[in-house]
């Protein structure tokens, strides 16, 4: 008797303290289903007070691909990777310049989603800027 | 997807002792066929004979138990407070707020009882599929760009087991010898079993359990069948970066199992 007192105890607390919790890649795989396979077309650009508007026009717009490679309207392409540093998350795009060139932009998320992504280049110097882009 | 599995084989091996705990408290009597196949030794028999035994002189307060099988329809509606979460993830409010309540079902069984010839109880065990609809407290906006988004995106299809133990009052309405009505209410408890989407576990907001205060009414025909109306009010267990309100109406029948088979 004492047995199965100990077993329905053992089984109750198993299944009140065991919850499934977040990995540290919860966040970063969310965060790339909405990025991947998408054309984002960049509608406004924001530095310091200045806004330009690119609605309606035909417009820069980028891919990230599922295979971590990505492109650009430009023709510029690279690999790219989603980290979460601290609470900033971060797009790393490792990029080749038309003359073969390496070139590393590391832009800040802000904001993205299924059809909205807003990030802020890092830059050392100066105001960064701030790209909003839309998935049409 | 392993550690769901895993908790649901928990589960059952935790409903199989509460059902066979349950069975124990109703068996009072045996039938000729039990008193026959007395006679013949089996351990496992014997075994569940004593613990059935060792039950109803434990719980020798609690007389009278029918076991019921009931089945419902359930309305919900949860309500969501995202301040908590951090993560730069937007969702369209108005893709992803319905602020309605969805229908889903559940059905289990439960045990009727007295307890020291004075205080009715109902003791019940269910599976719950919940569909609900969602309601988010919080609305953030970066203008000129995202008017309305919220941060998080709740499940609303979800499937929980539950144990209920409510207090029955029987109130002095109508003929009581032929119809009996019943004020419920009660604390109950449901956790999740199915997977929960990578969305929910942003920022430490997945929770599986789930803590109830019930109330409701319960309408019972001549021991035929009793028709019940419950509302069911939940938060999350545990503490969450995402608090969750889940609201719910349940409409269900019930038949005693004896009559059923």
């Amino acid at each position: 008797m004492k047995k199965l007192y100990i077993l329905i105890l053992a089984a109750t607390t198993l299944t009140m303290v065991a919850c499934n919790k977040e990995t540290p890649t919860t966040q970063t795989n969310v965060m790339n289903s909405m990025l991947t396979n998408k054309n984002w077309y960049l509608d406004y650009s924001i530095t310091g007070t200045s806004t330009k508007s690119y609605v309606g026009q035909s417009t820069y717009f980028v891919t990230y691909l599922k295979d971590g490679t990505t492109k650009d309207s430009d023709g510029l392409t690279g690999t790219y990777s989603v980290e979460v540093l601290g609470n900033q998350s971060q797009i790393h795009v490792q990029l080749k310049t038309s003359n073969g060139n390496p070139l590393e932009v590391i832009y800040n998320i802000i904001s993205v989603g299924d059809t909205k992504l807003v990030l802020s280049k890092v830059v050392t110097t100066g105001t960064p800027t701030q790209l909003y882009f839309t998935n049409k | 997807m392993r550690a769901t599995r895993l908790f649901s084989n928990k589960f059952l091996l935790l409903f199989s002792i509460l059902s066979i705990a349950a069975s124990s408290i109703t068996a009072q009597t045996l039938t000729k066929k039990q008193l026959d196949s007395a006679y013949l030794l089996n351990p496992g028999q014997e075994r569940l004979r004593k613990i059935k035994k060792s039950l109803a002189k434990k719980f020798v307060n609690f007389v009278g138990n029918d076991v019921s099988l009931f089945g419902a329809l359930a309305l919900s509606k949860q309500n969501i407070n995202d301040n908590g979460v951090t993560a730069p993830i937007n969702y369209l409010y108005n893709t992803v707020n319905s602020n309605t309540f969805n229908s889903g079902y559940s059905g289990g069984f439960r045990i009727d009882g007295i307890y020291k010839e004075k205080h009715r109880y109902a003791l019940s065990f269910a599976v719950n599929r919940i569909a609900a609809g969602n309601n988010y407290k919080n609305k953030y906006s970066l203008s000129p760009f995202i008017d309305d988004f919220t941060h998080f995106k709740a499940d609303n299809n979800f499937t929980t087991l539950s144990i209920a133990a409510h207090y029955k009052k029987l109130l002095p309405v109508n003929a009581m010898n032929k119809y009996k009505f019943y004020a419920v209410f009660g604390p109950s408890f449901d956790y999740k079993i199915s997977r929960i989407s990578n969305e929910q576990l942003i920022n430490g907001a997945g929770n599986r359990a789930i803590i109830n205060g019930d109330l409701g009414a319960e309408f019972d025909n001549k021991g035929y069948y009793v028709l019940y109306a419950h509302y069911k009010l939940g938060v999350n267990m545990t503490s969450s970066s995402v608090p969750v309100q889940l609201n719910r109406f349940e409409i269900g029948m019930s038949i005693k199992a004896k009559d059923l088979f």
